[in-house]
């Protein structure tokens, strides 16, 4: 289990805990169907520590960083 | 009549829809948070009332626009609900749709997005989807308006036959808790008060404010925390989870029996594009690169000669026209003057600006709808994280450079009250369309070598001023709290003429009707004022009511290198609209076309003055319009005075200081 932050461009994994993340974000998350479990994949990242851009079932989303820090998940 | 809501998830097609069945136009666009209040239209048959809401998620709200939905529910009377569901995005656009459900209302599914569905691989099952909602779902494309008549002929039928409301089964612990509610709470509602027990346990902010009315504090509190500990006893989990994962293993389970999915891997467009646009190193030059693009065309390339033709055409056939005619019928001298002096001077001078303001539109228009408005959000959110915003609030300011009273309701879709706040007070400094015809009449006297590089530095200095007053403010009198930034990225999509012309000619008949009211009433104001003095009428224009009342600012104004009481009229005037400076100027130097005005300027102002005269004009007070809008957003007319006396601060220091060390430095 690594931080998302971890993960490389392009590559796959399974959200296994969000329990870290602020409650707000969590919620928004939610909302576009992004929760434990979820396959999702690291589309791009933004330089000096920008915002990560996340694939979950054809669905992109926009996450700053040090929400993603707080995201674990387990490559595939 | 009959009241049909339209509810459905962000970016889903609802206003397209909309706007296909009532053949009106709202605002459409490709991102999350495009209608931002309630708008209503009547079916082309006329049978019943169409009211459009902003976009949610849940019924839960977070932000401004998601809390204008909750409100209409709760507070409204309607009869119907049409909720649009987005097939390519199924299960998180069918939670909505069993909140909805459990509301109890008469419900229609609105399948739109079909097409990009079935390219996605995703085939849905209509017949099947219906009868596990047990609702009527009607395939459209509302793009096309594909299936729209459909949707017509089944929401007029559909109020007949009432089926049995929907409910779902929340377990045991929850069960019991949703009948404490239900017997605390005692009365019927509009609206099942089961939906009102579930929304409260969930955590639904509006929903315990609405109940919080009703009940003691003791009453409702004892029942969440006993709700609280129960479910947590018997299913190990906290409330909001549980019924969120019961709702989702009930859309699953409708999913399971109704959709076919084929595995499409393949490449989509939207990757490719955004594998450039939201690139780690390319991403941002790319941005700045188009609105260079944007800016270049609107101001050179493209706008600069359309409004010259358009100049010649007033100052010449126009004018010898009307003067002819009204000689022809033999008006008086009054008459001529107040005609072509006044109006044609005064609304003519705006007017020539049309071509340049509709191309500024049609790009801003495109940029909307083509989906890269989201990804502008990503790519700037670093540099708005660092001066405490977030890049959601760049939207607003992009939409800004267009209009700044559709900026400042853009921002209703900003979680944070604070960012929200803030964005509202900045977006102003965005120079609108409205102030490029002072630029235009100002570079083309002074700056002619230079045009677009000045007015381009405008542009870069409201924006520039934006982003360090936001790191001020939220230092000193907005502190930062934790903000949120989640942003879905939409696919792109390519933008269809019809509805390009459609949104650029909403935004800019905005303009033109400013021309045909605003501008022609001031005009006339203005140049009476510049007819009559306290000596009598026709006087020679220095001893005139205008220049006495513009006078009163003159002296305040020279330091900053116009102190002359034409300058103060015109300011003063241009509150109403930015654009009224140049009407004034029109009129107040006696000018038939732009041409010659820029020549008569020339012994009022010198090239510094008429630099700092601009940059004023870019920052001083937002027109009245955007102080409305603000004054109606903030509900606070502490913050109202606020934006006014701030912006008017900072364009008396920036204009004092490019004055005062550029006349030392000997320009
Ligand atoms: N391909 C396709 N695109 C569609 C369809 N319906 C709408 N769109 C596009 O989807 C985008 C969003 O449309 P809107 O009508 O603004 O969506 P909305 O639900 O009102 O959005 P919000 O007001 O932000 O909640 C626009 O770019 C439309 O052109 C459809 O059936 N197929
Ligand atoms: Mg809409």
């Amino acid at each position: 289990m690594i931080a998302m932050t971890q993960l490389r461009v392009g590559e796959r994994a399974k959200i296994v805990d969000l329990s870290q993340v602020s409650n707000l974000v969590k919620r928004r998350l939610l909302d576009m169907g992004v929760t434990e479990g979820s396959e999702i994949c690291l589309k791009c990242t933004m330089p000096l520590g920008g915002p990560f851009m996340i694939e979950n079932y054809g669905q992109c989303v926009g996450i700053r960083r040090n929400e993603a820090k707080n995201i674990q998940v387990k490559p595939l | 009549m009959m009241h049909v809501a339209l509810v459905g998830n962000p970016n889903t097609g609802k206003t397209s829809l909309f706007n296909q069945l009532t053949g009106t136009y709202e605002y459409v666009g490709n991102w999350s948070g495009v209608t931002v209040e309630k708008k209503v239209g009547v079916l082309r048959s006329k049978k019943a009332k169409m009211i459009d809401l902003p976009g949610v998620y849940s019924l839960h709200p977070m932000s401004r626009d998601e809390r204008v939905v909750t409100q209409f529910l709760l507070t409204e009377p309607f009869d119907e609900i049409l909720n649009i569901v987005d097939a390519s995005q199924l299960e998180r656009n069918l939670l909505l749709t069993v909140q909805l459900l459990e509301f109890g209302k008469p419900l229609t599914v609105a399948l739109n997005m079909v097409d990009v569905a079935e390219r996605r691989g995703i085939f849905i099952d209509q017949a099947k989807l219906a009868e596990a909602l047990r609702v009527p779902v009607v395939p459209v494309i509302a793009r096309t308006g594909k299936g729209c008549d459909r949707i017509e002929h089944t929401l007029l039928e559909k109020v007949l036959e009432q089926t049995e409301p929907f409910t779902l089964f929340y377990g045991e612990a929850m069960e019991r808790a949703i009948e404490r509610f239900i017997a605390a709470w005692g009365t019927e509602e509009q609206f099942p008060v089961r939906w009102l027990a579930i929304q409260f346990y969930e955590g639904n902010s509006y929903v315990r404010e609405y109940v919080a009315e009703k009940l003691p504090e003791a009453t409702w509190r004892s029942l969440y925390e006993q709700a609280e500990k129960e479910v947590q006893q018997a299913e190990q989990t906290p409330l909001d989870q549980l019924i969120y994962e019961r709702r989702r293993s009930f859309v699953r389970e409708v999913i399971e029996q109704s959709v076919q999915r084929q595995k499409i891997a393949r490449v989509t467009v939207t990757d490719r594009i955004d594998a450039v646009v939201t690139n780690k190193y390319v991403g941002i030059p790319l941005f700045l690169l188009a609105m260079y693009i944007l800016f270049q065309l609107t101001f050179d390339w493209l706008g600069a000669p359309l409004s010259d033709l358009l100049d010649a055409f007033f100052a010449g056939p126009l004018t010898d026209f009307v003067t002819a005619m009204l000689e022809a019928i033999g008006a008086s001298e009054f008459i001529r003057a107040l005609v072509v002096d006044g109006i044609i001077a005064g609304v003519g001078g705006v007017l020539v600006f049309v071509p340049q303001i509709f191309i500024l539109f049609f790009f801003i228009s495109f940029l909307e709808d083509s989906g890269y408005m989201a990804r502008v959000a990503l790519v700037m959110d670093r540099l708005m994280e660092a001066v405490g915003l977030n890049g959601k609030a760049f939207i607003p300011l992009i939409i800004g450079f267009g209009c700044n009273v559709p900026g400042v309701m853009a921002a209703r879709t900003i979680e944070q009250p604070r960012e929200r706040l803030m964005t509202m007070l900045l977006t102003p400094l965005m120079s609108c369309s409205a102030r490029l015809p002072v630029y235009a009449l100002f570079v083309g006297a002074f700056f002619a070598a230079h045009q677009a590089i000045i007015v381009l530095f405008l542009y870069v200095l409201g924006v520039s001023l934006a982003l360090i007053l936001a790191k001020l403010f939220s230092l000193t009198i907005l502190k930062e709290e934790a903000s949120v930034f989640v942003v879905e990225l939409p696919p792109y999509r390519m933008p269809q003429w019809q509805a390009l012309w459609r949104s650029t000619w909403d935004k800019g008949k905005g303009f033109v009707k400013k021309a045909g009211t605003f501008i022609f009433g001031g005009s006339v104001a203005i140049w009476l004022l510049s007819y009559v003095g306290p000596h009598g009428i026709n006087v020679n224009m220095d001893d005139s009511f205008l220049a006495m009342i513009g006078g009163v600012l003159a002296p305040l104004l020279a330091p900053l290198g116009f102190g002359t009481w034409q300058a103060g009229a015109a300011l003063l005037t241009g509150f109403l609209a930015k654009e009224v400076v140049v009407s004034t100027m029109n009129i107040i130097y006696h000018a038939p076309d732009v041409e010659s005005l820029q020549g008569l300027m020339a012994s009022h102002f010198t090239a510094l003055s008429a630099f700092s005269f601009m940059v004023f004009v870019l920052l001083y007070v937002p027109c009245l319009a955007t102080v409305a809008t603000i004054y109606k957003e903030t509900g606070s007319r502490k913050w109202t005075m606020f934006s006014m006396s701030y912006a008017l601060a900072l364009a008396y220091i920036v204009s004092l200081a490019i004055y005062q060390f550029g006349s030392l430095l000997g320009f």
